[in-house]
């Protein structure tokens, strides 16, 4: 049996990908800009794969990605977790966002509850994340959680990255 | 919170369970091999793994799919068998992969009957196919014995040329 627990925020609801989610991994990876970090441009049968495989990662790891799920009207705006592919050197926190819900804050908001969930509740000591030198605006997300770069690591597809550690946020009041 | 849960079955030789992190060592081992060159190998671990992944979410997203196939004898897993209809699949299928110490003893036939009866008894499927490399006469023998019959062509983006074989239905089943 494979449990996947439901996370809130203040505007967002973290839920497990359902089969309705298919449609918001095909636009998603359709296009080859707002997925160009993420693997992306994937024809739709590859993008079903993709969202096979992120519901398999928590039944073979114990933790995987969430849906992001605005609370106000119940849209699914993308998606936010921690994944350790096998044969990568450690996990990392990851988040992405359709292109036009990018700028409200909302994979920061995700990620601090991502990352109390990973203390918390997994009782990690903290949460690791790395990105691609040019992906500004990762490092900046990174950055905004209280992330230090701990080390730089030249990852199995040949990319030197820098690896930050992001620390335990503050309690957030109860939403 | 959301659960999620993979029915067992059971046949006189094996038992068919959800895949595990247990059976990957397996896996790799084969999707590493020209074994794996009919179902889309050789791929690499990380890429066996992703492709292990999605065939549990496949359980999840459907509520059905492929099982591990576990040798009662020694707890050996086998391969997987079970029900397919990822995006981009012409039908609902019937599909097996052995794993080369699985292969010739009738394995994929006999889990594979059980997986059809589940299809038709329990999910109410009317018909279902099982789409085969025309090269593969290891898998080509196996839908004959489960009494499929040729039933036309499917070009796959990436499994390439397929044929179709259509499995008897329910009643004649």
């Amino acid at each position: 049996m494979t449990t996947i627990p439901h996370l809130k925020t203040e505007r967002l609801t973290l839920r497990a990908p359902a089969p309705s989610d298919f449609g918001l991994y095909r636009d998603f990876y359709a296009d080859a800009e707002g997925s160009g970090n993420y693997g992306g441009p994937l024809r739709s049968d590859q993008a079903y794969q993709k969202l096979c495989a992120d519901l398999g990662h928590w039944h073979l790891q114990g933790f995987g990605k969430w849906i992001m799920e605005r609370r106000e009207d119940n849209q699914a705006i993308g998606g936010c977790g921690i994944v350790h592919p096998i044969g990568w050197p450690s996990h990392e926190l990851t988040w992405w966002l359709m292109p036009e819900h990018r700028g409200h804050g909302y994979a920061a908001e995700a990620s601090r509850a991502v990352i109390r969930f990973a203390c918390q509740t997994l009782r990690w000591p903290n949460v690791e994340t790395h990105m691609r030198d040019e992906n500004a605006a990762a490092r900046r997300l990174a950055e905004g959680l209280g992330g230090k770069v701990v080390r730089r690591e030249t990852f199995p597809d040949g990319v030197t990255r820098d690896v930050f550690v992001l620390p335990e946020p503050e309690p957030e009041s109860a939403p | 919170m959301s659960t999620f849960t993979i029915p067992t079955l059971e046949t006189e030789r094996l038992i068919l369970r959800a895949p595990c992190a247990g059976d990957m060592e397996h896996e790799y081992r084969f999707y590493a091999s020209k074994a794996s060159h009919f179902v889309g190998g050789p791929i690499s671990a990380e890429q066996t793994w992703r492709t292990i992944a999605s065939v549990i979410g496949h359980w999840m997203l459907r509520g059905f799919g492929l099982w591990a196939l576990e040798e009662k004898a020694t707890g050996t897993y086998q391969g997987r068998t079970g029900l397919w209809h990822p995006e981009g699949w012409p039908e609902r299928e019937i599909g097996w992969t052995l794993m080369e110490h699985g292969q010739g003893k009738g394995y994929a036939t006999e889990a594979a009957l059980k997986a059809r009866e589940y299809a038709y008894t329990k999910l109410g499927w009317k018909t279902a196919i099982s789409l085969i490399d025309p090269a593969n006469e290891g898998s080509i023998n196996v839908a004959k014995r489960l009494s499929a019959t040729p039933d036309g062509t499917f070009k796959h983006e990436r499994f390439g040329h397929m044929h179709v074989w259509r499995h008897p239905g329910p009643e004649a089943a």
